[in-house]
């Protein structure tokens, strides 16, 4: 064992002077904080304040001649070392299984609150019903011209701007383009809608590549063709955005005919429709 | 002198000079990477203390969390620097111990008796990366709400209790009244609180059982003492962690939440990408494929084996590593002395593989941006990672298991050579003699 104490020396005139100007940056650092200096002179004058201290603990520790390699026994309890235990202990005669189930039982009683911390039951419902108007995030209903052919427009139901799961993306399609199949009638004059909450893992589906009508999910890249119902055309999502029927109301806004046909975002194990 | 008076106070009461003895003589083996997991403790005391100032202003409701921060942000330039400090601290903190955990690997250190303190410093990983998704997730930008959207899908995509999970993750449904209290209270003090007994636990075990150590002397600590030497080194090593991470947090901002404006649900950041120790699961989701299973007309999502199915994988395989290590070095021997990388070729092969697999997940967490750069389709890019990540993976793992074996063999061949000096005389019948072996000088 390394008992005796190495000479202790005087610190050097260096360890001094580091230690001298940890404590200058020190002072300084506070009073740059205290006069609202920019953030980098104060984190700079702490960091200069750290960096002393370092050089002068490191150059410490070279004066001492401190690091001079000693050794101490290494015991570790072998199997040879392992005391025996008694008997009552390791036979388990105290406490038998019925203890043990007991145990389980009160672990749990302990889960319990926390599955009390599930409250609401998961809704899948929006706010989208025949006849509702759409409405940008400022609001302003929309009326069929309102969107430029190729323009895209995030859509909430009137009144509900801030209900998440019925956000909804309209697009203007090119009059060229034409939806055919049973959807095809869910289209105003270019004007088609989707859920804008991607069917794989929740993010908005927020970019729209023009040029070949496809909607993009800026987080894990899926792909869904907007003229197909959405369908997932590339990427890791595997349904297609619910759509919105559209139709026009008699003062010329556009608005659904009812809520989304699929359920809205990501799937689990709840959900079997 | 006040250390005496202080010391002699506590002894009078406790008799606590034996304690003391036994801490400052204690031998303490050397080594630069011995220094990795200190960074690591020493970035967690950082963060502890510039975390406990941060609850002092934010706010932990969907309305005005946002904005708390961003206040904290702007008004003094200390608020400032205690927002970069302690995310800085969280990077450095993932890292230090990731590359700690490398070095712990590569040596076998997690070998009998120490396969406990293995698994406690992995759980301390999962835990330091938890605490910082929910770190960053607080100040409820449009990055992080994204982050916490795709979190709540990967909870959801589990078979069975998805809905359920999700429903406790939120208080409801997704954005739930009561995210950003129960992400606060987890953040704040269950995991803080769970990482502070799993490092004493962690620090304890290796005071008892003693460090490992390079110096092939199986029954003796060969190090330097604790008094003077190792203080004064620990004092160099805390002091460096924390200019470092003064000087990063001053310089290069972190997360600055008021670019990204806050989290409304239904815009999105664009790249979309979340802090690096977080990437990889990122990565992963984009490069899972689009299957939908079903069971018993449940749908199991495709997020579920990426998000889930993988993860949970990896993670128990590292955490059984001290065994299956064991099983097949055919070793259930007790170690104190460390091995050098290339003695166990598998060993770095594989953990080379691992890490490979880690940074390519992470870099297809960027591959818009990359598609991007390189002018490329995105999904080419894709393409290319779901190929790179198996096959290079065990490329890479190949080439470093080759590179360990060669240079443990051109080290045999060396010990060989220096074994072979032998010393031969005449003997009285006409025949040679071996002399004992030259020990090396």
């Amino acid at each position: 064992m390394g008992d005796d104490l190495p000479r202790t020396i005087a610190p050097s005139s260096r360890v001094r002077a580091a230690l001298v100007v940890s404590v200058i940056a020190a002072l300084a650092a506070a009073f740059a904080a205290a006069t609202h200096e920019s953030a980098a002179l104060v984190g700079w004058l702490a960091a200069a304040t750290a960096f002393a201290v370092t050089f002068a603990a490191g150059a410490r520790a070279r004066e001492l001649r401190a690091s001079d390699v000693l050794r101490e026994p290494r015991t570790r309890p072998g199997p040879t070392a392992a005391e025996a235990l008694p008997d009552d202990v390791t036979r388990r005669g105290v406490f038998d299984r019925f203890w043990g189930l007991a145990a389980g039982a009160l672990t749990l009683l302990a889960v319990v609150p926390f599955v009390a911390l599930a409250r609401a039951p998961r809704s899948n419902g929006t706010f989208w019903k025949a006849g509702t108007r759409l409405v940008t995030p400022d609001g302003t209903p929309l009326r069929v011209d309102d969107l430029a052919v190729g323009g895209i427009e995030t859509v909430f139901p009137e009144g509900h701007l801030t209900s998440y799961e019925s956000t909804a993306v309209l697009l203007r399609l090119p009059p060229t383009v034409a939806v055919e199949g049973e959807h095809g009638d869910w289209v105003r004059d270019g004007n088609i809608a989707y859920s804008k909450i991607c069917t794989h893992a929740g993010c908005p589906v927020a970019l729209y590549r023009q040029e070949s009508l496809e909607l993009y999910c800026p987080c894990h890249q899926s792909v869904f063709d907007v003229v197909h119902g959405a369908r997932p055309v590339s990427g890791p999502a595997t349904r297609a955005l619910p759509q919105l029927a559209l139709d026009v109301d008699d003062s010329g806004y556009l608005i659904a005919r009812g809520d989304f046909d699929t359920p809205v975002g990501p799937d689990s194990w709840g959900r079997t429709t | 002198m006040i250390a005496r008076r202080v010391t002699r106070f506590f002894d009078e009461r406790f008799g606590s000079n034996a304690a003391v003895r036994f801490a400052v003589t204690k031998i303490f083996p050397d080594h630069w990477s011995f220094y990795l997991g200190e960074f690591a403790l020493y970035s967690f005391a950082l963060l502890v203390a510039t975390g406990v100032w941060l609850t002092f202003v934010y706010d932990p409701s969907p309305a005005a969390a946002y904005d708390s921060v961003v206040a904290l942000s702007r008004a003094t330039p200390v608020g400032y620097l205690m927002r970069q400090v302690h995310h800085w601290s969280a990077v450095v903190f993932v890292a230090a111990i990731l590359l700690h955990m490398a070095r712990i690997f590569v040596t076998g250190a997690f070998r009998k008796p120490r396969e406990l303190n293995w698994v406690v410093g992995f759980l301390l990983l999962i835990l330091a990366s938890v605490t910082g998704f929910t770190g960053y997730s607080l100040p409820y930008d449009v990055l992080s709400g994204t982050g916490l959207r795709i979190a709540d899908s990967v909870l959801l995509a589990v078979p069975f209790v998805g809905g359920f999970l999700e429903n406790v993750f939120n208080g409801g449904a997704f954005p739930g009244p009561l995210l950003l209290s129960h992400l606060y209270t987890f953040h704040v003090y269950f995991l803080p609180v769970s990482i502070a007994a799993l490092l004493a636990a962690h620090l304890g075990m290796m005071v008892f059982q003693k460090h490992t150590q390079f110096a092939n002397e199986p029954g003796s600590v060969v190090g330097r003492r604790m008094w003077p030497d190792y203080a004064l080194r620990a004092t160099a090593a805390f002091a460096i962690t924390v200019g470092v991470i003064l000087a990063l947090a001053s310089t290069l901002e972190i997360n600055p939440i008021d670019e990204y404006g806050p989290y409304n649900g239904w815009t999105v950041p664009n790249p979309a990408t979340p802090d690096w120790y977080a990437a990889f699961l990122d990565g992963a989701l984009r490069l899972g494929p689009a299957i939908e299973l079903r069971l018993f007309g449940h749908p199991i999502p495709a997020l579920f084996w990426p998000g889930v199915v993988m993860p949970t994988i990896v993670l128990a395989v590292l955490i059984c590593w001290p065994w299956i290590d064991a099983r097949f070095t055919r070793d259930a021997r007790a170690h104190d002395v460390l091995e050098s990388a290339s003695d166990r070729p598998w060993r770095v092969g594989f953990g080379s593989a691992l890490v490979c697999a880690g940074i390519l997940l992470t870099l297809a967490a960027g591959d818009d941006q990359q598609a991007l750069a390189m002018h490329v389709p995105v999904e080419a890019l894709l393409r290319l990672y779901q190929l790179l990540v198996p096959f290079g993976s065990l490329a890479v793992g190949w080439v470093a298991f080759v590179f360990a074996r060669q240079v443990a063999a051109r080290r045999r061949v060396g010990e060989l050579a220096a074994e072979r000096v032998v010393g031969l005389r005449r003997n009285e019948v006409g025949g040679f003699d071996a002399e004992a072996p030259e020990t090396a000088a």
